[in-house]
This record gives C-alpha cells, sequence and structure tokens, in this order.
C-alpha cells in the first residue's frame, strides 16, 4: 500500500468512484438497462438465427444453404460498425428511417446470427452420424432426428462458442455510440462531459464491462466443465 | 456504364486518404500485437505464478473491454491524467488495437507453445541449450507454425476494426467515407446538396470485404493444411 501511496495513489480514489456512482446513479442506471436490453433482443434472435441457419447448413438444406453462407460471410468480412453506419445513415437515402434503438438492437442481432451460424454448423457436423442413423433406425423422421439427437448433442458442442459470440454482442453495443444511443458507453461519456470526472466515468464504465464480460466467461467455463459430452458417445 | 462526375473525386480521396491509413493502421498493430503477444504469451509458459497471474490479468483485461472504451481510455483519460500522454487519433487508435491484439496473441502463443510435445524440451535440453536457446530455435519454428491460422484471422479483426478509429475522428476508409457524405450533403458551391451515403458506405463494406474475403478463405486453408 505505500508504494502506491509512493506512486502518487489516492486512497480516497475509491470513495470519489462511488460519490460519482451515487451523484449519477439513474443516467448510469438507464445507460446499463439500455445496454441489457438491447443485448438480450440480439441474444435471443442471434440464437434463433444460429439455430435454424446453422441446422441448414450443417444439413445442406438446398438455397437456405447457400444464401446463409452469403450471409455469414458478408457479415463476418466487414466491420460491425460499417454495419451500422450503413443501416442508420445509409439505408434513409433509400426510404428506410429506422430509429436508433431498432439500430441498436437489429446491427447486434445480424452480426451475432452470423458467428453463431458457424457455431451451430460446426456442432452440428460435429455429431457422430452413427448417432443419427441409430435415430433413423428407431423409426424418427429427419425433423424428429434432429430434434431428438442432433440438437440436444450438437447444442452442447456449441454453446461455449456460441456464448463467446453472446460476449462480443455486448462488447459490441457500446459501438452505438456512433448513433447517440443512451446505452452504457454513451451515458457515460455524457455525464463525463457534464461533470469532467474522466478518471471516474472510465473507472465505472470499464469496471462495469468487465463484470459482465468475466461474469459470462465464467459461466462458459462452468458450462465447459458441466456439459461436456460423456466420452461413451 | 456512365458514373456521375462525384464519383471519381471521392473515390480517390476514399482509397488514398482512407484506405491508406487503414492500412497503415492494422499493419503497424498487428506488428506491435505480434511481438508484444507472443513474448507474453512464451512467458506465461513459465512456471513462476506471480508473472502467469500479471500476464493472464493483462490479458482477461484487454479482451474484456470493447475496443472502442480501450480506444477512448487512450484518447480521452490519459490526457486527464498526465498532458505528456496526449496522442494523436491514429496513434490513440492503434495503441488501443496492440493493446486488444496483443491480448489475443498471447493467449494464441500460450496454447501453440504448450502443445509442443515436452519431449522437444527435454531433447533441447540435452543438446546444451539454455531457456532462451531452446524457446528461439526448437520450440518457436514449430509453436509459430500452429499459430499462423489464428494470426491470420487475427489480421482480419485488426483490419475490420480499425474503423473504430472513426469514433475518435482518425481518418480511415469509413471517416473520409463519412466526410465525402458530408461534403456531398453541403449545398453548392462546397458540395452538390444531394445524399449519397447508401453507395457511398456500401462501397465501404465492399472494399473491407475484398480486402477480408481472401484473407479468411486463407485462414481456413491454413488450418487444414497446417495441423
Amino acid at each position: 500500500m505505500s508504494s502506491l501511496l509512493a506512486l502518487g495513489f489516492d486512497p480516497s480514489f475509491f470513495s470519489d468512484v462511488w460519490s460519482f456512482v451515487d451523484a449519477n446513479a439513474d443516467e448510469l442506471q438507464a445507460g446499463l438497462r439500455r445496454t441489457l436490453l438491447v443485448s438480450a433482443i440480439a441474444i435471443a434472435g442471434a440464437f434463433f438465427i444460429g439455430l435454424v441457419l446453422g441446422a441448414a447448413r450443417a444439413h445442406r438444406v438446398p438455397v437456405v444453404s447457400q444464401l446463409a453462407a452469403v450471409y455469414v460471410e458478408v457479415i463476418r468480412n466487414t466491420p460491425i460498425l460499417v454495419q451500422i453506419f450503413f443501416l442508420f445513415y445509409g439505408l434513409p437515402q433509400i426510404g428506410v428511417r429506422l430509429e436508433a434503438f431498432t439500430v441498436a438492437w437489429l446491427a447486434v442481432m445480424i452480426w451475432g446470427g452470423a458467428f453463431n451460424t458457424e457455431n451451430f454448423r460446426a456442432g452440428f457436423e460435429a455429431v457422430p452420424a452413427r448417432l443419427r442413423e441409430a435415430g433413423f433406425a428407431l423409426g424418427f423422421g429427419g425433423i424428429s432426428t434432429f430434434l431428438n439427437v442432433t440438437l440436444p448433442i450438437g447444442g452442447r458442442i456449441a454453446l461455449p462458442s456460441s456464448i463467446n459470440t453472446y460476449i462480443s454482442v455486448v462488447k459490441n453495443t457500446s459501438l452505438m455510440y456512433v448513433i447517440s444511443y443512451p446505452e452504457l458507453t454513451t451515458t457515460v461519456l455524457q455525464v463525463q462531459a457534464l461533470t469532467l470526472q474522466t478518471v471516474e466515468a472510465f473507472t465505472v464504465l470499464a469496471a462495469t464491462y468487465l463484470i459482465i464480460v468475466w461474469t459470462l466467461s465464467a459461466l462458459i467455463r462452468f458450462l465447459e466443465s458441466h456439459l461436456a459430452l460423456p466420452k461413451a458417445l | 456504364m456512365n458514373l456521375p462526375d462525384w464519383v471519381g473525386d471521392v473515390a480517390r480521396y476514399m482509397l488514398e486518404e482512407g484506405l491508406v491509413n487503414t492500412l497503415r493502421i492494422a499493419g503497424i498493430s498487428l506488428a506491435g500485437a505480434v511481438l508484444i503477444g507472443v513474448t507474453l504469451g512464451t512467458l506465461m509458459t513459465i512456471r513462476f505464478l506471480p508473472l502467469r497471474g500479471v500476464i493472464r490479468l493483462y490479458i482477461e483485461f484487454w479482451r474484456g473491454l470493447p475496443i472502442l472504451v480501450t480506444i477512448f481510455i487512450i484518447y480521452f483519460l490519459l490526457p486527464a491524467v498526465s498532458l505528456s500522454l496526449r496522442f494523436e487519433a491514429l496513434t490513440a487508435a492503434a495503441i488501443g488495437l496492440i493493446l486488444w491484439g496483443s491480448a489475443q496473441v498471447a493467449e494464441a502463443t500460450r496454447g501453440a507453445v504448450q502443445s509442443i510435445p515436452r519431449e522437444q524440451h527435454e531433447a533441447a535440453s540435452a543438446l546444451g541449450f539454455g531457456w532462451v536457446g531452446r524457446h528461439a530455435f526448437v520450440i518457436m519454428p514449430q509453436a509459430l507454425r500452429r499459430l499462423l491460422p489464428p494470426l491470420v484471422s487475427l489480421l482480419v479483426n485488426i483490419i475490420q476494426n480499425t474503423t473504430i478509429a472513426q469514433v475518435i475522428g482518425a481518418n480511415e476508409l469509413l471517416e473520409s467515407g463519412e466526410r465525402s457524405v458530408e461534403r456531398l450533403t453541403a449545398p453548392p458551391p462546397i458540395g452538390l446538396g444531394e445524399i449519397h451515403s447508401f453507395e457511398i458506405y456500401a462501397a465501404v463494406m465492399a472494399i473491407f470485404f475484398v480486402i477480408s474475403f481472401p484473407l479468411t478463405r486463407l485462414a481456413a486453408y491454413l488450418e487444414k493444411r497446417l495441423i
């Protein structure tokens, strides 16, 4: 502690940060809530997109599989920030005006859906063919084999990588700063501009993201150890 | 096909200013990220807990923050702490990308170094190599092969994430596109009084796609080929 003091570290820093949070509690809470809301909508959508398109890719459903491949490659090979600009500033030229909130969840949902399609495709393709054959042998049709065999096993294989995608979705909501959607990053920078408490503001901003991201990373490690497939499979 | 008059000037500006700066930030960031990341990742394989702990914290910290927040910290927070830590937008963006990228490379390097069987270490030691010689001449040449596919993927990510520099006003490709949109929107004689945001942002996406797509294919190919 004394060496920290010698470096010019002021122990009252923590109480400064706390009083910053206390004084701006309403704004910060609203910002955090919007970040979580946008993330939740996008994650739910990305889960659904990944499930459907990942299954279509893994089982080579004609047309859908090819369209999904194009969607995945376009999204993965262009920056998400440019996608946000295109949705919010580009589309109005052809008469499509989206609200900031809509672009906020839509952009990260489209982005997360593309990465999730790959996660689920890899998970479904990792299911051994003999398990599906066993399903057919028991008299299940294509869809019931998928629902009862491929999905439970492949979904478990895809879970860690898909949570990684959801973590990136949460982090990417910070980019909504460029369309002035008042999520966490935008809110903290607005508060910082008003209060000029730069150190406190960025400490709170960084700490909040780290808490969210580190919690989700811990969840991945927990699931990886508890949902690992039995060796017999 | 006849293109409108403005296209030539805008394209030249975006490619000569924007794209050049994008590639410059990406090149510097990749070099810095690989240099720092390979060093930290290799050091992490030493069985010395405090060192491991510090590097682990470095990795989790810069991987956990959104890159935008990292760049804001460098561009807005550091000058508030000390005036000597004031950086230009392009530099601040490159530093942010190096911090994030080096964390990614360190984690990948740790895995690659640890994947080399311990017999290789023992054989090198038996030949009289010390820790540095063993890693430089025996372990790293093999680990780098396994590291190549993730490094190509990292390059794609770095190129795409250079656009975040736009937020602090660095004139990379996206910013040069935005400036072109604003210029064209301005009433004559400054601009044309026309909105061309759709075409210009679509073009920015197309340019990034043309650069990234071959690289992601290359990464997939290397992954199949080298392992």
